[in-house]
């Protein structure tokens, strides 16, 4: 039983890692601050809920693991709206939008 | 002047999430003996509840659900209960803030007193701490223009 | 079980120090404010598997609960201001 509870804390935790790490690549590498705002504000949420879920069930039938599940409702509903309310500021300051630049040399 | 915020989404959010954020806070308050808390912390995080009800619900509705009056009776009586205990264990005939002497009131043995003791003292702190944040957001997020002024300057910008 | 959540919190370590050149180099605040959002998310995970190593979890979970709070309310804040700031 508990080596079952431990292969499933690490696969949740790997994959919470692996959404980690295209956040941050996704971060690093757009091209425009609305862009960088999609890579951040949908991958880390979904990185953290899965890692949360993974350390919850790795911690077995505790008060502690319902916090740690609390924890995840919560930046569930609390880190998009941030997302939100940082973007809207970025609209009403005029930041420009990047567009795809046509290539040239096209047949 | 924080004026009344026009999205949606922020002021729905911030609504469910303030209870939830008052109930932790009265947690960390009473847990302080055991976990990282206590009375300071649990004061920060209840006047952080109410500062986001200010950023997210403009000036007027947060200082309608939050008068003035209220903030300072809170803070008033949050110190009045820290001294008092205090004074009581003083008038109980021993030091100032030696809880062991409450055991004559509450019936019980002196490490239960104390435990009670400090259990009230952390109230008192949480309170006390919690109004004082709020009060001075409260003044200072008007940016030097009292209330009356402001309408004043409104009807004659209106007239004009 | 260690020595993989030490592995884990030193990779995600890892993704915190490449977040930061985007808190040094974003150009404009907009950008470093989004960044400091991520780089509180991250750090969120790393105490409690901290946690999890010394394994007294039930300190750490009130911490990191306190943590994900103040990060949305500094960022609705920040956001608030700079709107207002036109």
């Amino acid at each position: 039983m508990e080596t079952i509870q431990n292969i499933l804390a690490g696969l949740f935790l790997l994959g919470g890692c692996f959404f980690f790490a295209t956040a941050t690549i996704g971060l690093l590498r757009f091209p425009d601050f609305f862009t960088r705002l999609h890579a951040t504000g949908k991958g880390d949420t979904l990185a953290v809920t899965l890692c949360l879920i993974g350390l919850a069930i790795h911690s077995g039938l505790n008060v502690t693991s319902v916090k740690i599940l609390l924890i995840a409702v919560f930046m569930f509903l609390a880190q998009p709206t941030s997302t939100h309310a940082i973007s809207r500021a970025g609209v009403r300051c005029g930041l420009e939008i990047w567009r795809k630049k046509e290539k040239e040399g096209n047949p | 002047m924080i004026h009344r915020g026009e999205d949606i989404i922020i002021r729905t959010i911030s609504r469910m999430l303030i209870p939830f954020i008052q109930l932790y806070g009265l947690y960390v308050i009473m847990h302080g003996h055991y976990s990282p808390g206590g009375g300071f912390q649990g004061g920060v995080i209840l006047g952080a509840s109410l500062i986001l009800l200010l950023i997210t619900h403009g000036y007027h509705d947060a200082r309608s659900r939050v008068p003035e009056r209220v903030l300072t009776v809170f803070s008033g009586v949050g110190v009045f209960i820290y001294a008092g205990t205090g004074f009581l264990c003083l008038v109980l005939m021993g030091n100032f803030l030696d809880y062991a002497m409450l055991a004559k009131i509450l019936h019980t043995d002196a490490a239960h007193a104390r435990s009670l003791g400090i259990l009230s003292v952390e109230i008192g702190v949480g309170m006390a701490v919690m109004a004082v944040m709020v009060s001075i957001f409260l003044d200072i997020s008007t940016g030097g223009v009292l209330p009356g002024e402001e309408e004043e300057k409104q009807k004659t910008a209106e007239e004009a | 079980m260690q020595t993989f959540f030490l592995a884990v919190a030193l990779g995600i370590c890892f993704l915190v120090l490449l977040v930061l050149y985007r808190v040094v180099y974003g150009p404009g605040v907009f950008n470093r404010v989004a960044a400091i959002s991520a780089v509180g998310t991250k750090t969120l995970i790393i105490l409690l598997i901290v946690g999890f190593l010394y394994q007294r979890v039930d300190m750490f979970v009130d911490i990191s609960i306190v943590y994900a709070l103040l990060n949305f309310i500094g960022c609705v804040a920040v956001a608030k201001y700079l709107e207002m700031e036109r």
